[in-house]
């Protein structure tokens, strides 16, 4: 896991999840370069203050469940 | 806190090999085989398919409840719809996984491991004395576990390899994002499997059929996301079944990741081992991986036990595990692997004119040797490839 890092800017998007439409396969977590992405039995977690915004996870979710917004 | 020796995460087929192959090895170990959904074997996230001799290691599938289809032809659709079909070296079985994982589920409790089902991990650290204290959530409440030895077979996501400090992530290139229907109501030959190559019906990937009885079927597609045109994989599918089968009722849906790497660098670490799709162990070039994940928990099992016997669970000491995997299948999971990126470079032109090419082999000739031996005659290009094989 990254460590937690000061120095490090903020991204201008992270990644969120659309639970309604997420199918909880878990194929996203090994495709996240900082492991931001958390899966449990009733959800998936992506962790906004470790998401680098480099969108890795976004197109292969095969339902579309990803995507990216702005880091407010 | 209750003290377990061994606790093994996730009752699929790594898993439940797991949890039996540890309590037949030393049965007087305690062995806790958690699963996080509510029924052993459900949601399916699989296409199925499994080898016939590889199977049959570990049970028998002749007149199983469990086996869905005996397979016994391959038909390979070129991009352009040209249909080759290929005589199988072996007999290949289409499951029922929901009821095959709660058979192989039921071995390790008849060898004598505790099943908990709807039970989740959900947090693990190391103690003091190096044993390991792992959160288990379940409808009940939480309560924390001591083990000796955890074995992360749960798959794609492995919560247990990060916890544990294993790298198990892949890149973008090497992963198969699925989607499948079970469709009713299809025809197609119920003794054959169908796989399909396209860069605008798989790229990156196949589109296949497999029977689970005469006129239903598993049909679904992997791709390549870095190689989409924008559509995601159900969307592949469902314009890929708007083609081929658009009679067919859509009566199962399913989405999940298949990893087609090599096996990770590291699988074991201190009182921890990961098996199966946890540690990409999956057949890179056909991604199947149920038999791969079966022999990758059987040898866990054994060495979980044999290094609790022995006192001494270190990372040194279950090496011994990685070692095993990389001689058994793990290297040649490496060839398959450099096989795999050179065939990501051939295009559909390619696979038109070997289908055509193919077909002018009389069917009874006509076996996978044949082909590659056809498709390196007529396409040098594929030279480099087999060499790379070979050596």
């Amino acid at each position: 896991m990254a460590p937690p890092s000061l120095a490090r800017t903020r991204p201008a998007e992270v990644a969120v999840v659309d639970l309604a439409v997420c199918d909880r396969c878990g194929l996203c977590l090994p495709l996240c370069p900082p492991e931001a992405i958390h899966l449990g039995f009733q959800d998936l977690l992506v962790d906004r203050q470790t998401c680098t915004g480099c969108r890795k996870c976004v197109a292969p979710c095969p339902v579309g469940a990803l995507a990216m917004v702005p880091n407010a | 806190m209750p003290d377990l020796d061994v606790l093994v995460v996730g009752a699929g087929p790594a898993g439940s090999v797991a949890a039996a192959e540890a309590k037949r090895a030393a049965p007087e170990l305690d062995v806790l085989l958690i699963e996080r959904d509510p029924i052993v074997g459900a949601p399916v996230r699989c296409a199925e398919g499994v080898g016939d001799p590889g199977l049959r290691e570990f049970i028998d599938p002749d007149g199983a409840p469990w086996a869905s289809r005996r397979i016994t032809r391959v038909i390979i659709l070129a991009p352009d719809d040209t249909e080759v079909k290929v005589a199988w070296p072996d007999i290949a079985w289409i499951l029922d996984r929901t009821r095959f994982d709660a058979v192989l589920a039921e071995q390790a409790a008849a060898a004598g491991a505790a099943v908990r089902t709807a039970t989740e991990a959900v947090s693990m650290e190391r103690t003091a004395d190096g044993r390991w204290a792992v959160r288990l959530r379940s409808p009940g409440g939480d309560e924390t576990v001591r083990a000796k030895v955890v074995i992360g077979a749960d798959g794609v996501e492995t919560m247990v390899g990060r916890w544990a400090g294993l790298d198990t992530r892949v890149p973008a290139r090497d992963m198969e994002s699925c989607a499948q229907y079970v469709l009713d109501g299809i025809d197609f030959d119920p003794d054959a499997i169908y796989l399909q190559f396209g860069d605008d019906i798989a790229p990156g990937g196949y589109a296949w059929l497999f029977p689970k009885s005469e006129r239903a079927a598993n049909v679904g597609l992997g791709i390549v996301a870095l190689r989409s045109d924008g559509r995601n994989a159900r969307e592949y599918l469902d314009d890929w079944i708007a083609r081929r089968y658009p009679s067919g009722a859509k009566t199962g849906r399913t989405v999940g990741g298949v990893i087609v790497h090599h096996t990770a660098r590291q699988t074991h670490t201190d009182g921890v081992m990961i098996c199966g799709d946890a540690a990409h162990m999956v057949n890179p070039l056909s991604g199947g991986g149920i038999v791969n994940a079966m022999k990758s928990g059987r040898l866990a099992g054994r060495t979980a036990a044999a290094a609790i016997c022995a006192g001494d669970t270190s990372a040194a000491r279950l090496a011994g595990y990685h070692q095993a995997w990389m001689e058994l299948l793990g290297d040649a999971h490496l060839k398959y692997y450099r096989i795999k990126q050179a065939l990501e470079d051939l295009d559909d032109g390619f696979f038109n004119g070997l289908a055509r090419t193919v077909n002018g082999i009389p069917p009874h000739k006509r076996t996978l040797g044949r082909v590659f031996a056809h498709a390196l005659v007529r396409h040098p290009q594929l030279i480099p490839v087999a060499a790379r094989f070979f050596v």
